[in-house]
């Protein structure tokens, strides 16, 4: 197995982008299931926690469901399959449709989690030396690292609001959605002021004081990224070549 | 010796308020000493803090008069990279100060934005760890450590900029015992370096470590008396 650490992240970041824009690229089911066990292959040889992060995505299952069903039922093309009257509920093209989504979002959140396999700093680092803006780069970075406390403050409140006596699952619809915009206010509001006082932290601390900047993460590829990167291209080329003709 | 902070009439009200939060503040701290601002919640000690380092009138403006000198420069016509390495500033949240991957990167972070060099940070970052004592954290995810650890984290990364004035904003706030002793053993070492460290403080018990008390009340500095 390749130690995750001896590989540049700029590699890691060429081998997620040529998975991922082929699964973008490319809309065959056949070619679909294959790149996803090539992610599937390349993630677990790269050392990533592929289930560990899939299993704290199950929350997200629903989500998916419902994008899926949507897409089949606005899908109009191809053989009915069930239908209400004159109305075609759902077709032989819309379930297509909706495999190919669900394949798409599987090849991207698996070859995303090779890029966890560093850390935020470095991914960074090797943005700012494809001469992505180090602000940009920066901010995204922030941005993952405090949306997963957004997510804890939001069920701090539902908790707190439980505690005071709300059984959640016996409000209806209607009353749920009541309670929600009143959640919604003060979690935004402490993000809010949460986003301020990290950017009065982060003036403090000479962020943006002059237009560059040093850096103490020195990035070096090396001999076995070169190789690396360029065949993941390649492959990606090859794929999208046989895929075309 | 010229004073370490020179606060002169100083009156400072937010946009959009009516009335003025600080009215007419004097005051002096000496190199080397460690005062205490104690008052109130809403009596102005953060925005006051905030005009040390200038947070105000540089990036929350508002109305403000008189003048806030730091080693004899004036904060509103210094620049801010200048101002980074004179004063530096601890706020009560350690999370909200916390944003890196690892405790190193969290220190690297402000020399980096000074464009400090590689070996140079290598070398602050050494210190600063065995400073605060540290060292075996260099690697971790901050997001992993205790309240007091992070807040440790948080000064170190704040002293990484090396800068002669250390204001602690209300930061022993929301740690435990233990992790306030470390942080009052950490300000001890820095007075014996010759800091000058201004503590903005509403619990009494930390105050066993400081030179003078001051009580910022009705946005003014009065004499403390043993009660706010």
């Amino acid at each position: 197995m390749i130690q995750d650490k001896s590989l540049d992240p700029r590699t890691k970041l060429i081998i997620v982008i040529s998975i991922s824009s082929l699964s973008v690229f490319i809309q065959d089911l056949r070619y679909l299931i294959i790149i996803l066990a090539i992610a599937i292959l390349v993630s677990k040889i790269l050392g990533s926690e592929i289930f560990t992060v899939l299993k704290k995505l199950r929350r997200m299952l629903g989500v998916f469901i419902a994008m899926i069903i949507v897409q089949s039922l606005f899908i109009k093309g191809g053989n009915p399959l069930i239908m209400i009257g004159k109305f075609t509920l759902l077709t032989d093209i819309g379930i297509f449709r909706a495999s190919e989504f669900l394949l798409r979002i599987s090849i991207i959140l698996v070859s995303a989690t090779i890029l966890m396999t560093s850390t935020s700093r470095e991914i960074l680092q090797g943005l700012v030396e494809w001469k992505i803006p180090y602000e940009i780069a920066f901010m995204v970075s922030v941005a993952i690292r405090f949306l997963p406390l957004l997510g804890e403050e939001l069920q701090d409140t539902l908790t707190a609001i439980q505690l005071r006596g709300i059984d959640m699952d016996k409000l209806s619809i209607k009353e749920k959605i009541k309670l929600y915009s009143h959640i919604f206010t003060p979690v935004v509001a402490g993000a809010i002021v949460k986003s301020q006082r990290l950017s009065i932290a982060m003036e403090c601390r000479g962020f943006r004081a002059y237009n560059k900047r040093t850096s103490y993460i020195k990035l070096k590829m090396n001999t076995k990224d070169y190789l690396i990167s360029t065949a993941s291209i390649i492959t990606s080329i090859f794929i999208a070549y046989i895929y075309l003709t | 010796m010229i004073p370490a902070i020179e606060i002169d009439n100083l009156y400072f009200k937010y946009n959009g308020q009516k009335d003025y939060i600080l009215k007419g503040i004097n005051l002096s701290v000496k190199q080397g000493e460690i005062l205490a601002i104690v008052g109130l919640s809403g009596n102005g000690k953060s925005t006051l803090c905030y005009t040390l380092n200038g947070i105000i009138p540089n990036t929350f403006k508002g109305d403000f008069h008189g003048s806030v000198k730091i080693l004899g420069n004036n904060v509103k016509d210094t620049d801010r990279a200048e101002l980074a390495t004179i004063v530096g500033v601890v706020f009560q949240d350690p999370d909200t100060q916390l944003f890196s991957p690892t405790v190193e990167d969290e220190i690297a972070f402000g020399p980096e934005n000074l464009c400090v060099s590689r070996e140079e940070i290598g070398q602050r970052i050494e210190e600063v760890l065995k400073l605060i004592d540290m060292e075996r954290y260099r690697y971790e995810n901050p997001n992993n450590l205790s309240g007091g650890e992070k807040q440790l984290i948080a000064l170190g990364a704040v002293l990484s900029l090396e800068p002669d004035i250390l204001v602690f904003d209300e930061a022993m706030a929301q740690i435990d015992e233990k992790g306030k002793g470390k942080i009052k053993n950490v300000i001890k070492k820095l007075k014996e370096d010759g800091k000058t460290i201004v503590m903005i403080e509403h619990d009494f018990n930390n105050l066993d470590i400081v030179d003078r008390i001051v009580l910022l009340k009705d946005g003014k500095i009065q004499e403390f008396k043993g009660e706010l």
